[in-house]
C-alpha cells in the first residue's frame, strides 16, 4: 500500500523537520514494514513549466515545430516539437537537459541533452503526459498530444514538482506487515500510529449529521454478514472531473482518478480505509435490499464479467434484481454512468470471511475486498460517511441529499481485557510506570483504568474485530509502543539434568559423515516428488504410493515411497558433467497404508520412514568393482557407525535390479534395505547412456544403535605372524563364502591360522573355462612360538587340501 | 719447517673446501693425512728438526692433522646433506592431491554447525514426520478458519485427504511449528529443543523461491522467560554462523501462532548496515520471524499458558547458506547438481 505523507499530514500534524528516515524506521520497528520512501519530486528533477511564445515551422520537416519557450530562465529557449495542440501561449511541461523521460511513455528511461532534430537545436523536450509518467493524471485524448498546462496558474520556470503538486514523499508499506490490522489500510489509520509514536494530536474526523425526513430505506436480511448499511441518496450531481488535489492524490498512491463521484468514494476509502460504492440513483429500483444471492443468479459486474452466483455470495439488491457484489464490485448497470444525476451512496461493513470467499470464488480481487477481509469495524462507517459528504457538499455545493437509511443492525461488542501488572512486567523483563504503559495505549484510543495491580482495558472498535483479545496482546501494545529495541536481551536460566542423549540423531548423523568423509560419497537432496518417467522406470508400481492433489507439475505428483527414482535422476542429469561419481540422500518416504494416530485420536497419518539410499556410477570401473565398493560401504557402516550388523541374503529381488548382481539387507531375520545393480533396461528408461550404476537403499528406522561401544580390545600378537598368498582354480559356481566357510568355518582347515581374506578373482587367459582363479591370502601365526618356514608351509597345505576336499579348488600349476 | 706447515695447512684447507664430492674428499685425506700424505711425511721428517724446535713443530703437525681431519669431517656432513637435497626446480605449485571426494550437503553442514552450539546450551534436537494433517499445520497454532495459507495455492495436499474436517486434511508440512507442538505434547515441560527439517510451499520458483525449503526451528518454554530471551537464541544463530557479534533488531511481526511476533533483522553483512543494493539500502536483513508461543498454542500442547511461556525462532536455512557462500539461487540446493554441491567440502 501507498500512502502520501502530504495526506497523512491532513490527520497528524507532523513538524516539518521530521527526518523521514526516522518515521520509516520507527513505522518498520513498531508498527508497519516501510518498503521504500519515495521523494516523488525526484522523478521530475529538471522539469518545468514553459510557456509558448512562439510556433513555427520547421525547415526541414513537415511534422515537427519549433518553438519559442520562456522558461523563466531570462533566455527563450527553441525547442523542436512534434506535438499536434502546440500553441501560443500555452503552459507545458519542459524537460530540460538532465531530466529523465521515456519515449512516446514506452522503453528505457533516457536523459535529456542539447541536441538537434533535422537540423535544428532544440533545447530539451517538450513533453507529452506519458513521457514523464503522467498519463495516468492527465490521459492524452489522442496521440502526440502534449500536455497542456494552462490550467495551471504558475510562472514559467516554476518546477514541474511544485507546480502540479508532486513534491510529496511516497511511503511503501509491505502489505504482508499489516494482514491482522484492518485499523492501517487507509492514511488515517497509519496517521493515528505515528500521532501515538511522536505523541501528537491526530485530527477528528466530524461525525455527518442528517435529518432529511424521506421514505427512503434499507433491508439487512443477514445481518451476520452485513452488520451496518448506510445509504445516503442525492440529487443536483453530475459527471465531472474532480478537483486537481483530489484526482492528485488519488494518483500519487497508485489509483486512476476517474470522475468525482467515483474519485470520492476512492478518496474516502483510501483515507479511512472503509470503501464505499455510489450507485446511480435513477437506476435503483425500489428500495435496497442486502441479501444472500439465490443459486444461479446472474449478475454482471463493472469489469463486464458475468457471474453466476452462489448463495453463499452476498448481493447488493434493488426490486428488479443484485446490483452489486456486496463488498467486491458494483455491477455494471447500477453504478455511476455518463448521465448519472442521482446517486445512492452506500457506506458500509461486511463480514470478512464471506467477502474473501466471494472475492476467490471470482477470482475477482478487488481494493475494497482486500480491505474488507480484513475484518473492518462498523463503526468506520461514521468516518467514511463524514468524510464522503463533506467531498460531495465540497464538489456540488448544490445537492440535496433526499434520503438516508441507517441501519447498523449487528452492532460491535468492544473487546474488554484484564491485564495482570505483575504479570506483565514479568512477561516483559522490565518495569514500566502506570503512565509508560497508559500513555501510548490512551494515544491508540484505548480506555484504560489501572486499579492497584489490574489494568482494565476497553480496545477501540478499530482493533476489536479480532486483533486485540487477549492479554498477551496487549502486552505486544505495551512492548512495541515501548519500541522493541530497547528491551535488552535477558538470558535466560537453564537447569541441567543430565546429558542429552539421542542414539537415533546422533547414528543418522555419524552415517552421512561415514559416507560423506569416510566413503567419498558426496550428499545430495532431491524432491519429495518423483517425476513419472523415473517411477514408470524404477519402482514400475504406484500401488501404495501417495499423490499431491495440486502438484508442482503434472508429471510429479507422486510423492516417493523410495528415494531411489530421484537418485536415478541425479545420476542421469551428473553423467554430462562427470564419468564417476557417488552420491547419497538420507530422507522421508511415503506409503499410502499402516496408518496410526500417534498424537490425536482424530488424526490418522500414513507410515512415514527415513530411507538412506545411494547410487554409485562408473563408466569404466567393471561390474564387480563397482558391486564390491558399493557393499563395502555397507558392511563396514555399522562399525563405523556403532550400531547392530547387517547380514546379506538373497530374498526378494528389487524389480529395478539386474537378475543376479543384488543382494537385500537384514538385520536379524527383518530385510530392511537392498544393494544391486541397476538393471540395463531400467538405466536406459532413465536416460541413463554410459555408466553403470549400483543402489543401495537403507530403511533407517530400523537401525540398532549401540548404546555404548562393543567390541572389545585384543591383544597384540607376542609372535610374528605371516601373510601367505594362494592362488587356487575353483568351479565358477563355487562361491566365496564356500571358500571361506572351507578354511575357517566350524573346524579350521590348520589350528595355525589367523584369518583368510579375499584379495581378487580372475577369469581368462590361462583360466580353463568354467573355472576362475581366487587369491586368498591366509594369515598364519601361532600364540606359542615363532614359526619356522616348515610350520608355515605345512598350514598353507592343510588349507588347500581341506579346500581341494570341501570345494574341489585346485592349486593354479603354470 | 713452520713455513712449510703453513703452507700444506693453506693448501689443505682449499682443497677442502673446494671438494665438490665425497671422492674427491677421499683423494684430499689421502693427499694430506693418508700414510703417504703429505702430513704424514713431514711427521718423518721431523727428527731432522733441530731438537729445540723439534716439541714445538712435532705439536704443531698433530694439531693441524687434526684440524685437517675435523675440516674433512664437516665437509662430508655437508656433501651428503647436499646430495640429498631436492633439486631447486621441484615445483610447489602442483595442485595436490585430493585425499577423498565427498562431502555432506552444504544445508547439513549449516543444520550441524547450528545443532553443536545449540547442544552445548542443553537442547535437544526433535526430528519429525513431512506429512501432518491442517489439525497441526493450522488448527493447533491459531490459524483463522479461512487463513489464506490454508488454500491448495499456498500448501500441498495428499490427493484423496484433500476434503473434510481438519484432522482428515493430510498435506507436506507447510512449516515446522506444528511438529513443535507434538513435541511438546509427548514432553514434559520445561523444553529447549531445535527442530530442523524441510518444509514445502506450492509457490512459483525463481532464484529466491523454492517449493522445498529448509527450516530450523528453536523453542524454549519455561516458566519466567521474558521475550528478549529470545535475543539470546538469535544471536547464538547469528554468531554461530558468521563467526562474530552480528547485530539484530526485533521488530513488529504478525503470525499466527506467536504473540507478540516478531520480524528479526540482521545488520547486513554485504555493507555492513551502511545500506546497499543487497539490504535495499536500509542496512538490514530479514533473516527469522520469533516471537513467544501464543496462549492457544501452548493449551493446544497442554500446557497452562498463565503458568508457561517461551520463545520461538524459526530461521530458514537455505536463507543462511546463502548468505553465507553467496549463493544467489535458492534451487540450486534441490539440484543434485555435483558441479555446484562439490564447492561445499
Amino acid at each position: 500500500m501507498k500512502l502520501s505523507l502530504s495526506w497523512i499530514k491532513d490527520y497528524v500534524n507532523l513538524p516539518e523537520d521530521t527526518d523521514l528516515k526516522q518515521l520509516a524506521y520507527d513505522l518498520t520497528m513498531d508498527t508497519v514494514e516501510v518498503e521504500d520512501v519515495e521523494f516523488m519530486a525526484r522523478r521530475f528533477d529538471n522539469m518545468v513549466v514553459g510557456v509558448i511564445e512562439a510556433v513555427e515551422a520547421h525547415p526541414n520537416a513537415d511534422k515537427l515545430r519549433v518553438c519559442k519557450v520562456n522558461i523563466g530562465d531570462g533566455e527563450v529557449r527553441e525547442i523542436v516539437c512534434g506535438g499536434i495542440n502546440l500553441k501560443e501561449g500555452m503552459r507545458v511541461a519542459v524537460a530540460c537537459p538532465g531530466a529523465v523521460v521515456r519515449w512516446h511513455g514506452e522503453g528505457e528511461p533516457v536523459v535529456i541533452k542539447n541536441s538537434k532534430l533535422r537540423g535544428v537545436a532544440s533545447y530539451g523536450m517538450i513533453c507529452a503526459s506519458g513521457e514523464i509518467g503522467l498519463g495516468d493524471l492527465f490521459p492524452a485524448t489522442q496521440e502526440a498530444e502534449i500536455l497542456d498546462l494552462s490550467a495551471f496558474e504558475v510562472p514559467a520556470g516554476t518546477s514541474l514538482a511544485a507546480a502540479l503538486d508532486l513534491d510529496d514523499v511516497i511511503l511503501e508499506i509491505d502489505n504482508k506487515s499489516m494482514t491482522n490490522r484492518p485499523d492501517l489500510w487507509g492514511h488515517y489509520g497509519i496517521a493515528r500510529e505515528i500521532a501515538a509514536l511522536y505523541n501528537l494530536p491526530l485530527a477528528p474526523i466530524k461525525p455527518f449529521e442528517t435529518d432529511v425526513p424521506s421514505d427512503f430505506h434499507v433491508e439487512i436480511e443477514d445481518p451476520e454478514r452485513c452488520p451496518r448499511y448506510i445509504g445516503l441518496e442525492m440529487s443536483g450531481l453530475s459527471v465531472k472531473p474532480a478537483p486537481y488535489r483530489m484526482q492528485n492524490r488519488i494518483w500519487k498512491v497508485g489509483m486512476r482518478p476517474i470522475n468525482a463521484l467515483v474519485d470520492i468514494t476512492n478518496y474516502v476509502m483510501l483515507a479511512t480505509g472503509n470503501p464505499t460504492h455510489a450507485f446511480d440513483a435513477d437506476m435503483i429500483q425500489g428500495h435496497i435490499v442486502v441479501r444472500r444471492a439465490a443459486e444461479g443468479e446472474k449478475l454482471q459486474l463493472l469489469n463486464a464479467k458475468e457471474l453466476e452466483l452462489s448463495e453463499d455470495d452476498l448481493v447488493i439488491t434493488d426490486a428488479a434484481g443484485p446490483v452489486a457484489l456486496a463488498g467486491v464490485m458494483g455491477g455494471a448497470k447500477d453504478s455511476i454512468l455518463p448521465q448519472t444525476e442521482r446517486v445512492i451512496l452506500e457506506v458500509a461493513n461486511f463480514e470478512s470471511t464471506g467477502i474473501r470467499r466471494t472475492a476467490l470464488r471470482y477470482d475477482n480481487r478487488t481494493e475494497a475486498s482486500s480491505r474488507y477481509e480484513k475484518a473492518i469495524d462498523p463503526e468506520r462507517c461514521d468516518q467514511a460517511l463524514a468524510l464522503s459528504m463533506q467531498y460531495f457538499q465540497e464538489i456540488y455545493p448544490e445537492l440535496k441529499v433526499t434520503g438516508f437509511c441507517d441501519k447498523y443492525v449487528n452492532r460491535l461488542k468492544r473487546a474488554e481485557i484484564d491485564v495482570d501488572l505483575i504479570w506483565l512486567e514479568k512477561r516483559l523483563g522490565k518495569h514500566l510506570t502506570d503512565d509508560q504503559i497508559k500513555g501510548k495505549l490512551q494515544m491508540l484510543g484505548f480506555e484504560v483504568q489501572i486499579e492497584g495491580t489490574n489494568m482494565h482495558v476497553v480496545v477501540p472498535t478499530w482493533r476489536s474485530t479480532g486483533d486485540v483479545s487477549i492479554k498477551d496482546d496487549m502486552m505486544e501494545e505495551v512492548a512495541r509502543m515501548y519500541g522493541y529495541d530497547n528491551f535488552e536481551a535477558t538470558p535466560f536460566k537453564t537447569t541441567f539434568d543430565g546429558a542429552i542423549n539421542q542414539k537415533d540423531i546422533d547414528l543418522v548423523r555419524n552415517i552421512k559423515e561415514f559416507l560423506a568423509v569416510r566413503c567419498g560419497m558426496q550428499e545430495v537432496y532431491t524432491y519429495p516428488w518423483m517425476n513419472d518417467t523415473y517411477v514408470n522406470a524404477v519402482l514400475q508400481s504406484t500401488e501404495g504410493v501417495l499423490r499431491l492433489s495440486t502438484p508442482p507439475a503434472p508429471n510429479l505428483s507422486y510423492i516417493r515411497s523410495s528415494l531411489l527414482p530421484n537418485l536415478c535422476e541425479a545420476v542421469a542429469r551428473n553423467e554430462r558433467y562427470f564419468d564417476e561419481f557417488s552420491i547419497f540422500e538420507e530422507a522421508q518416504v511415503f506409503k499410502d497404508g499402516n496408518y496410526t494416530s500417534p498424537y490425536d485420536e482424530s488424526e490418522w497419518l500414513p507410515e512415514q520412514k527415513r530411507f538412506i539410499s545411494a547410487a554409485f556410477a562408473s563408466n569404466s570401473k567393471t561390474v564387480n568393482l563397482l558391486f564390491r565398493e558399493a557393499k563395502g560401504v555397507l558392511e563396514n557402516m555399522p562399525r563405523y557407525t556403532h550400531m547392530e550388523a547387517f547380514r546379506f541374503e538373497k530374498r526378494e529381488k528389487p524389480v529395478w535390479a539386474d537378475n543376479t548382481v543384488w543382494l537385500n539387507v537384514l538385520l536379524g531375520d527383518e530385510i530392511i534395505g537392498c544393494l544391486g545393480l541397476l538393471a540395463k533396461k531400467v538405466s536406459m528408461d532413465c536416460g541413463i547412456k554410459n555408466l553403470s550404476t549400483m543402489l543401495f537403499e537403507l530403511d533407517s528406522t530400523k537401525f540398532r544403535p549401540f548404546i555404548s561401544r562393543t567390541n572389545r580390545f585384543t591383544h597384540l600378537a607376542e609372535y610374528p605372524e605371516t601373510d601367505y598368498d594362494i592362488s587356487m582354480l575353483f568351479d565358477v559356481n563355487v562361491t566365496w563364502d564356500e571358500i571361506y566357510d572351507a578354511i575357517l568355518g566350524e573346524k579350521k582347515a590348520s589350528a595355525l591360522l589367523k584369518s583368510a581374506a579375499f584379495i581378487d578373482e580372475y577369469r581368462g587367459r590361462q583360466v580353463p573355462p568354467g573355472k576362475k582363479s581366487v587369491t586368498i591370502r591366509l594369515t598364519i601365526g601361532s600364540d606359542e612360538k615363532t614359526l619356522t618356514s616348515v610350520d608355515i608351509e605345512k598350514a598353507a597345505a592343510q588349507v588347500m587340501v581341506k579346500l581341494g576336499k570341501k570345494t574341489g579348488g585346485a592349486l593354479r600349476t603354470q | 719447517m713452520k713455513d712449510r706447515i703453513d703452507g700444506i695447512w693453506e693448501e689443505v684447507r682449499k682443497k677442502i673446501s673446494e671438494a665438490a664430492s665425497e671422492s674427491e674428499l677421499q683423494n684430499v685425506k689421502t693427499g694430506f693425512v693418508g700414510k703417504q700424505g703429505a702430513l704424514s711425511l713431514l711427521m718423518k721428517e721431523l727428527p731432522k728438526v733441530d731438537a729445540s724446535m723439534r716439541p714445538e713443530m712435532g705439536q704443531l703437525l698433530n694439531q693441524v692433522k687434526n684440524q685437517v681431519t675435523v675440516l674433512i669431517d664437516e665437509k662430508r656432513t655437508a656433501l651428503k646433506l647436499k646430495a640429498s637435497e631436492v633439486p631447486a626446480d621441484f615445483d610447489v605449485t602442483v595442485p595436490g592431491i585430493m585425499p577423498s571426494s565427498g562431502g555432506l550437503h552444504p544445508i547439513t553442514q549449516m543444520c550441524y554447525d547450528l545443532n553443536d552450539a545449540f547442544r552445548s546450551m542443553g537442547f535437544e534436537v526433535y526430528q519429525e514426520d513431512d506429512i501432518t494433517s491442517e489439525l497441526y499445520a493450522f488448527d493447533k497454532l491459531n490459524f483463522p478458519a479461512n487463513h489464506p495459507a490454508r488454500e491448495s495455492m499456498d500448501t500441498y495436499w495428499i490427493e484423496g485427504h484433500d476434503k473434510g474436517a481438519a484432522n482428515e486434511k493430510l498435506c507436506l508440512r507447510p512449516h515446522l511449528t506444528g511438529g513443535s507442538v507434538r513435541y511438546m505434547q509427548t514432553h514434559k515441560p520445561p523444553y529447549r529443543f531445535i527442530y530442523p527439517g524441510r518444509v514445502y510451499r506450492n509457490e512459483t520458483t525463481d532464484a529466491h523461491h523454492e517449493r522445498a525449503f529448509f527450516q530450523y526451528e528453536a523453542l524454549i518454554v519455561d516458566k519466567d522467560i521474558t521475550f528478549t530471551s529470545g535475543k539470546v537464541l538469535i544471536q547464538t544463530i547469528l554468531s554461530k554462523v558468521f563467526g562474530k557479534h552480528v547485530p539484530v533488531r526485533m521488530r513488529s511481526g504478525f503470525f499466527p501462532f506467536v504473540e507478540p511476533g516478531f520480524e528479526i533483522d540482521m545488520e547486513c553483512q554485504v555493507c555492513g548496515g551502511k545500506g546497499c543494493s543487497v539490504c535495499k539500502h536500509v542496512g538490514w536483513i530479514e533473516v527469522m520471524p520469533g516471537g513467544s508461543p501464543h496462549p492457544n498454542v501452548l493449551r493446544a500442547a497442554g500446557l497452562d499458558p498463565d503458568e508457561y511461556t517461551g520463545f520461538y525462532v524459526n530461521i530458514g536455512l537455505d536463507r543462511l547458506v546463502m548468505m553465507r557462500y553467496g549463493v544467489d539461487d535458492v534451487r540450486l540446493f534441490h539440484s543434485a547438481d555435483l558441479r555446484f554441491l562439490k564447492q561445499f567440502r
